[in-house]
């Protein structure tokens, strides 16, 4: 085949291709402009600003404004209140159970688990103090499940187990642990930082 | 106004948040662009809306543009690598056209008639890997020099002229070896 002619060929061929679908072109000319013009200026020395401060950005600008403040009041508060409150002080309130915590120190070594769930058949607690075996919980007559243990100090890994569903995240753990895609909670017992 | 305005004018313009001076722009060389993007990527749904994609992009980055660099090359760099990335999410989101639109929306009687040779010749071109088929795409639809071409696909000319080269002969293989099929089945 003549190389001349191949080469004649391609350049018909894809000038007949696009002239075929010119009728896709008409206006787009005005379609860019339009759309162009919908947006604010990008150039020019205050460009950015009002770009920024534009209706569209305007509220984002609004939203992130929001979300600061209540950060800001959020720390603010939970400062003023962190010296205020009985139970910030790392005990239950003598005779009376809170309602979500789940591990919380009675004693020196009593360590409290509680789990509130009015319509569980069983609960039960399990981590590295029993080696993953678990340990029933009693329910009282509010629904409110706890256990009592004795704890040597140190650093434990712990979940409730509610009707056979693993509770990995106490709302009130000292932290949290990621592994073998469960959560589980931490807590620490007398010397912070001990391994157990 | 804008018609009869230069290029630099026109650009100069646009800089300036003239949104019709861009259009006049882009009414200058869509046909460039959708022809640069039909060959690359030889689907028409694809090609409007990457020249579409192409335009919006070199107007966010016109001040980007050196006017020492020739403009066409500088767009059609863009259009070409908006190509390359529908290309990539096309091979993981592949579609399915239906001939007669592949073919261009005629009608059937013309497609009949059309020439045998030149239904090879585009067969081929379909088959042909992308990267020989844009040099081919820019030399004889865009009509651009070897070092444009290699401007435009940042590759070096001796790539380039290989290329273009090499993608003759496939093409010229593809054809014949379609042209024995055909003979033998008739």
């Amino acid at each position: 085949m003549n190389v001349d002619r191949l080469e004649q060929e391609i350049h018909d061929l894809l000038h007949a291709e696009t002239a075929s679908q010119t009728f896709l072109l008409e206006g787009l000319e005005g379609r860019i402009s339009t759309q162009l013009a919908g947006r604010l200026p990008r150039f020019g020395p205050f460009g950015f600003l009002r770009r920024l401060l534009a209706p569209t950005h305007g509220a984002r600008v609004a939203q992130f404004a929001v979300v600061g403040a209540t950060a800001v009041l959020f720390f603010v508060g939970g400062a003023f209140l962190a010296d205020r409150l009985p139970f910030s002080q790392g005990t239950s309130p003598a005779g009376s159970a809170p309602l979500v915590s789940a591990a919380r120190s009675s004693g020196e070594n009593q360590v409290l688990f509680v789990m509130p769930a009015p319509n569980a058949k069983s609960v039960a607690v399990l981590g590295t103090f029993n080696n993953w075996e678990p340990t029933p919980l009693t329910e009282n007559k509010d629904g409110i499940w706890t256990a009592s243990l004795t704890l040597p100090p140190g650093r434990y890994e712990y979940a409730f187990v509610v009707d056979g569903r693993w509770w990995g995240q106490d709302p009130l753990a000292d932290e949290y642990v990621h592994s073998f895609g469960e959560y589980s909670s931490v807590r620490y017992v007398g010397k912070a930082g001990d391994g157990v | 106004m804008y018609r009869v305005l230069d290029e630099v004018s026109l650009l100069r313009a646009s800089l300036n948040g003239e949104v019709e001076a861009w259009g006049e722009m882009v009414c200058r060389y869509k046909q460039a662009v959708f022809g640069l993007c039909l060959g690359f990527l030889r689907n028409r749904a694809d090609a409007e809306d990457i020249t579409h994609d192409a335009f919006i992009r070199a107007y966010e980055n016109l001040r980007r543009y050196r006017l020492e660099r020739k403009f066409s090359t500088w767009l059609f760099t863009i259009a070409a690598n908006l190509c390359r990335n529908r290309l990539r999410y096309r091979r993981y989101h592949p579609v399915f056209e239906p001939p007669d639109a592949a073919e261009g929306g005629v009608d059937p009687a013309a497609a009949v008639a059309r020439e045998d040779r030149q239904l090879r010749v585009k067969k081929a071109l379909d088959r042909l890997p992308p990267g020989y088929r844009m040099p081919l795409v820019l030399r004889y639809y865009n009509d651009l020099s070897y070092r444009d071409i290699a401007e435009t696909l940042s590759l070096p000319e001796g790539t380039i002229k290989t290329r273009i080269h090499r993608g003759k002969l496939i093409l010229k293989e593809e054809m014949e070896r379609d042209g024995v099929i055909h003979h033998e089945r008739g």
